[in-house]
């Protein structure tokens, strides 16, 4: 039987705003379609090698927690980290663990986060945070699009380098930074976005999409499976789209 | 003067209110404090003040302080309708004569129970002045509006320092034990006896989940090291030391006994309350059911003691004193909405407020456990109120709990779609779901489903909860809160 192990990293310090059920996502997912699936929590001190995972996710947190595990992430992982992006481990980083993989973070005071400076983009934070439903466009591999929902709460602006591929079109929200029109990146097979939510379990075919590369990278380019979710995404999406358009009590 | 034209601007404005059948609980200390910023030191002036903070079991704590000292032959006046901004504590302070709940032995005086906002209490703190300040515990809330737990600390400590309050705090919660420190000489601790939970530990394991539940300040923020636990309660509340600074959980004066041999979900759980301070222990029976409730019980207790020490006692130590706190409890029931239960025919209708992970976590664990379950409804809103953002529902483990839910499981509110998934992700079927508009027909369903002689628990967010509320007024004829 086919198997992923999926990395979940700093699960008691990157916790915030649900995205634990992102990691959820991925595993009952995996296993709904047949795939043994293996989760590791790596935290501080804990020990990382280049193949101990396939799948890595890294969440967001508040600023006093992101203070705590920034230098073990940027110093005491990143060089392996760094080697997995590169190699094409599948990745995905939300709001915080997005920020940190970048060159720099500057908050609006002036302070600078450290970050892994693994892909090419940087982050400056403002006064006002983004709160709000979000609808994005992703387009698919294969050309064709589907309409994905989230949730973002972020005071920093990020701005994508030259070579680094916007991970999905703003359709309501604000997305990197309010300007561009873009949400997330996408950069080799790691992908970061603003997306609390969860995002996955709202979005399956993104979690089809991770998991896909996860194991063609596993077991060639032309491994098969038959994905499933749990059901009722396509609804509970049509129920998300009609509150977003209804909702009275929208803040910023 | 200007304490005048506030009183009578907020009497005027409860009157014509209550005429119009509505609460009046914030807009008439609204307008009185419009008047006169410096109402609430005023009114507060000369008053027994017990006031009671924390992101979760304020409401329940509240109710029980209120009960124990009505039980003693105290009146009391308390915002137990859960308007715990300033403006609410306001209303309390100037029109809560109208219905202050009159001890029926002969009185021994007036104490206000006071619940209050975390942010809330940072500015009126000072102004409230009270005698006794309970802390309950600090859980991630709405973070969307609240930001940081180490800043909602922050806040409470600050405002601590407004006043000379003996503090009630628990000694399980890092940062609530944390305020604690600098402040030793008034501050009182309590939570559950840390031999007690070792034994439960080992005895009873608790269940692993496939992911275990985002946790909450579980590093010490000066040496940035994880906590070890010697033992844990649930959360992140706990036996915790830092290897660091050394340091770690109080001793208790106020602690709980407790063999979970017995599930405290069960109506009458037996347990012990322990005064270390004069060496007494009082056998207890726990009169809300539910394990977090054994610590809102300890903290009720724990405050009246400690106020009625002061009122009756110079603020010393008295095993008396205690003894005759742990012997009121005989008239508890549930607040507003926390485990508030009324029969519809020959079923139950029980409603658990659930308005952040934790709450939803020990609802859930909760009803896993309740023996007369026969249908669980689950509501999701997300108006300004509740915190516009959902998400928070992923963080809850419900892996562990839901092969012991009842056998249907059915959800609405505004958006049942992130609900209805949530539960899916279980594995566990959903019987009905469908938006607000459906959420009475869904109810009815659920009723209609649920066995003869068991309970509907429902779970819902604070205006999902106003809104079944309105409908079970509408429908089923139950009283409301302020009647």
């Amino acid at each position: 039987m086919a198997k992923l192990v999926i990395g979940h990293f700093y699960p008691d310090l990157l916790n915030l705003y649900g995205d634990r059920g992102n990691v959820l996502a991925l595993a009952v997912c995996a296993q709904r379609s047949g795939i043994d699936v293996e989760i590791k929590q790596i935290s501080i001190g804990d020990d990382l090698k280049e193949d101990d995972i396939d799948i890595g996710f890294i969440g967001g947190g508040q600023d006093s927690e992101q203070n705590i595990m920034n230098d073990d992430l940027v110093n005491v992982k990143g060089p392996v980290i760094k080697n997995m992006i590169e190699n094409g481990t599948v990745f995905l980083t939300v709001c915080g663990g997005y920020q940190m993989l970048g060159k720099y973070y500057r908050e609006h005071d002036g302070s600078v986060l450290n970050c892994l400076g693994v892909i090419d983009y940087y982050t400056e934070g403002e006064k006002e945070r983004f709160i709000n439903d979000t609808v994005y466009e992703l387009t698919k591999e294969d050309g064709s699009t589907v309409t994905c929902i989230g949730f973002e709460n972020h005071s920093g602006r990020t701005y994508l380098g030259e070579g680094v591929q916007p991970f999905m079109k703003v359709v309501k929200g604000h997305g990197n930074n309010g300007k561009d029109g873009f949400e997330g990146m996408r950069y080799r097979n790691t992908f970061g976005t603003y997306s609390h939510g969860s995002f996955l379990p709202k979005n399956p075919e993104v979690t089809k999409m991770l998991l896909t590369l996860a194991l063609r990278r596993k077991y060639g380019e032309d491994f098969e499976f038959d994905f499933k979710a749990v059901g009722a995404e396509e609804e509970a999406r049509k129920a998300a789209l009609k509150y977003i358009e209804t909702g009275k009590e929208q803040m910023i | 003067m200007r304490k005048f034209i506030g009183r009578a601007t907020a009497k005027t404005t409860r009157k014509i209110l209550r005429l119009m059948g509505k609460g009046a609980t914030t807009l008439p200390g609204k307008l009185a404090l419009k008047a006169d910023p410096s109402i609430i030191a005023k009114e507060a002036a000369g008053k027994n003040i017990i006031t009671i903070t924390g992101t979760n079991g304020k409401t329940t704590t509240s109710h029980m302080i209120s009960d124990l000292l009505n039980e003693l032959g105290y009146d009391v006046i308390n915002n137990i309708s859960g308007a715990n901004l300033a403006s609410g504590i306001a209303t309390t302070l100037i029109c809560g004569k109208d219905e202050i709940k009159k001890t029926d032995k002969e009185s021994k005086g007036t104490v206000y129970v006071l619940e209050t906002d975390e942010a809330a209490f940072a500015k009126i703190a000072g102004d409230l002045k009270p005698k006794v300040s309970v802390v309950t515990n600090l859980f991630r809330d709405q973070l969307d509006r609240y930001g940081e737990l180490t800043h909602t600390r922050d806040l409470i400590a600050g405002g601590i320092d407004k006043t000379e309050a003996k503090l009630v705090i628990n000694s399980d919660d890092s940062l609530v034990a944390s305020l604690g420190k600098g402040r030793e000489d008034r501050s009182l601790f309590f939570g559950m006896d840390k031999e007690s939970m070792r034994y439960n530990n080992e005895k009873y394991p608790p269940r692993k989940s496939l992911i275990p539940a985002s946790p909450d300040a579980v590093y010490c923020p000066q040496c940035k090291l994880r906590y070890e636990y010697k033992a844990r309660s649930f959360g992140h509340l706990g036996d915790f030391y830092c290897t660091g600074c050394g340091a770690k959980s109080p001793e208790n004066r106020f602690s709980v006994l407790y063999d979970l041999k017995e599930s405290p979900s069960k109506e009458g759980y037996a347990f012990q309350i322990k005064d270390s301070a004069t060496g007494t222990v009082r056998d207890q029976t726990l009169k809300v059911p539910g394990s977090h409730n054994l610590y809102n019980t300890c903290a009720a207790i724990s405050a009246v003691t400690v106020m009625t020490e002061i009122l009756e006692n110079n603020g010393g130590a008295s095993a008396d004193i205690f003894g005759k706190a742990c012997g009121s409890t005989g008239k508890i029931s549930a607040a507003f909405g926390r485990m508030e239960k009324f029969k519809v025919k020959n079923k139950d209708v029980c409603i658990l407020l659930v308005k952040n992970p934790v709450g939803l976590d020990r609802s859930l664990q909760f009803v896993s456990e309740a023996e007369d379950a026969g249908a669980l409804y689950l509501l999701l809103n997300s108006n300004f109120a509740d915190g516009k953002d959902v998400s928070w529902i992923w963080d809850v483990d419900f892996e562990s709990k839901a092969e012991d839910f009842p056998e249907n499981i059915y959800v609405s509110g505004q958006r049942y779609g992130d609900m209805l998934l949530r539960v899916l992700y279980t594995g566990r079927a959903v019987t009905a779901s469908g938006e607000e508009k459906e959420m009475k027909d869904i109810f009815d369903r659920a009723l209609s489903e649920c066995p003869d002689g068991k309970c509907v628990y429902v779970l819902p967010n604070y205006t999902s909860m106003l809104a079944l509320r309105a409908m079970l007024v509408r429908e089923f004829g139950i009283k409301d809160f302020w009647k």
